[in-house]
């Protein structure tokens, strides 16, 4: 019997990773948070442990209106122009 | 991107070995379902005069598309008969607009399944129930276009339980959430008509219901009486939030109600000025947030929104209210909304039937 | 660096795969995060940038 898939038939996406970093002293940090409860708390303590150890400074803090939407592309786009990686968050 | 040419598996003949066949695919919702036999789905596609290539729906947490060929594929998997693949269409169609955000309400720990209202008189030509056992089983219709909504959650957009949809508790509503509202004796518009759309166009309507909450009153007799006990269940400390809200009356509240004259709007307005909590007592439970006060009492405050409470919803027109179930039982529902704010605003869209299949 | 709580892994990995980076790492601490204490995020975002340097200096 020749069943049909019930997936999806959009193309698979292809996807790299940002390259290594050679170095993270004084780098710039971007911070995307999702509106969650701690959310931005959580993000800001992990950042602030990258001020105190390496030397990086926090650029950007970001927010989505809606935690389960991706970020807006311009948000992603003006971001990632001022920062050298960047921290968010998935989920609760 | 060109979409991909639809997969084809080679599964068993044996009826039965093609079942556990799309058991093993990782394909259903538990229970077994249809083999999506090639001819059946063209079947289904016929329903529709779009390209079976169509896209329909648009997931943006992964990229996926849902073409017209992978919803009559999983419409033929729930069980649904070509002639309800125009409501399961427009139910798509107006879950795929942002504000509805079917991502985040299928995602959530919060556990909301998407409730579909099918007003006007497709509902009855495809026969769907809109009485007894409104939200039970033992109609084709309701049953299926439900759970192939589901189905399309699961397959197309990998909306997979434990996996990508967080619910702390589930939903039964999960397994299919899809009833007709009653015509037959209903004083008021319908939904279609209050929608805006032309006689003769029927419409569905799409919501992230968190729950379904059965609201007995046997005893009260005056519109005041009845949705009092509905406004109570609608602000109860589980449930109330700034989100939407679905009630559907029974026949026999409706009657107490209609029969004193009041509207629909004039029920609206009653429920969400009593549908409403003391904020000394939301802080009590630790629900309070002064930025959702805020944004009910603020400069868009609606008039009926008294100082000092939190209502559920911002305004009337956030409560969707019609008459729906069997002539027997004073059993109305409440359905809360899965968000607690804005965060997924209920949709609703035309049903197109395809041009060979209109009287 | 995407930061999940132990539930969510699952649902990171998953959405990784997807998206088409299914050895995408994530950082991963205990949950929950919405009730903790500043003491609490405070530890949790120490494990949280240990597990960061590795990912983000190596190739």
């Amino acid at each position: 019997m020749q069943l049909y898939s019930p997936l999806s038939t959009t193309p698979k996406r292809k996807a790299f990773r940002a390259p290594a970093l050679a170095s993270l002293d004084g780098l710039r940090i971007g911070i995307i948070e999702n509106g969650k409860l701690n959310a931005e708390e959580m993000l800001n303590e992990v950042a602030a442990l990258f001020v105190a150890r390496n030397g990086c400074v926090v650029r950007t803090l970001a927010s989505k209106k809606n935690a389960s939407a991706p970020a807006p592309g311009n948000t992603l786009l003006n971001v990632a122009q001022e920062v050298d990686f960047l921290i968010t968050g998935l989920g609760d | 991107m060109a979409a991909l040419a639809p997969r084809i598996h080679d599964a068993p003949d044996d009826l039965l070995a093609a079942i556990d066949y799309c058991y093993e695919q990782g394909w259903t919702d538990g229970l077994p379902v249809v083999p999506p036999a090639v001819d059946r789905v063209k079947a289904m596609l016929a329903a529709d005069d779009r390209p079976p290539e169509t896209a329909i729906a648009h997931h943006p947490a992964t990229g996926l598309d849902l073409s017209l060929h992978a919803a009559a594929v999983n419409a033929v998997m729930a069980g649904c008969l070509p002639e309800y693949f125009p409501v399961l269409v427009a139910a798509f169609e107006a879950m795929d607009r942002p504000d509805f955000n079917f991502h985040g309400s299928t995602a959530s720990t919060g556990g909301s399944a998407p409730l579909l209202v099918v007003s006007g008189p497709y509902a009855d030509e495809i026969g769907m129930n809109a009485d007894v056992n409104l939200f039970g089983p033992g109609n084709r219709a309701n049953a299926t276009i439900g759970r192939a909504v589901r189905l399309i959650l699961r397959n197309v957009f990998q909306m997979l339980p434990g996996i990508s949809d967080k619910s702390t508790q589930g939903n039964p509503g999960k397994y299919s959430f899809c009833i007709a509202e009653r015509s037959r004796g209903n004083p008021w518009p319908p939904l279609c008509e209050a929608q805006g759309y032309a006689e003769g166009v029927s419409s569905v309507t799409a919501y992230a219901g968190g729950g379904f909450c059965n609201v007995e009153n046997h005893g009260g007799n005056t519109p005041e009486q009845v949705l009092g006990s509905v406004a109570d269940t609608m602000a109860n400390y589980g449930c109330i939030t700034l989100g939407q809200s679905v009630v559907i009356l029974a026949p026999e509240h409706m009657r107490i109600v209609a029969d004193a004259g009041w509207t629909r709007e004039q029920a609206q307005d009653f429920l969400f000025r009593r549908a409403k909590r003391p904020i000394e007592g939301l802080k009590g439970v630790g629900k309070y947030r002064e930025r959702e006060y805020d944004s009910q009492h603020g400069g868009d405050a609606h008039a009926l929104a008294d100082a000092g409470f939190m209502h559920r919803g911002l305004k009337p027109d956030d409560i969707l209210i019609t008459m729906g179930g069997g002539d027997a039982g004073g059993h109305s529902c409440f359905i809360p909304s899965w968000s607690r704010g804005r965060g997924s605003i209920m949709q609703h869209a035309p049903i197109a039937v395809p041009a060979n299949k209109r009287s | 660096m995407v930061l999940c709580t132990t539930p969510f892994e699952v649902t990171a990995r998953n959405i990784a795969r997807v998206l088409g980076l299914p050895d995408y790492p994530f950082l991963t601490v205990q949950h929950p995060i919405g009730s903790c204490t500043v003491p609490e995020l405070k530890a949790r975002a120490e494990i949280a940038y240990r597990q960061a340097l590795p990912i983000l200096l190596q190739p």
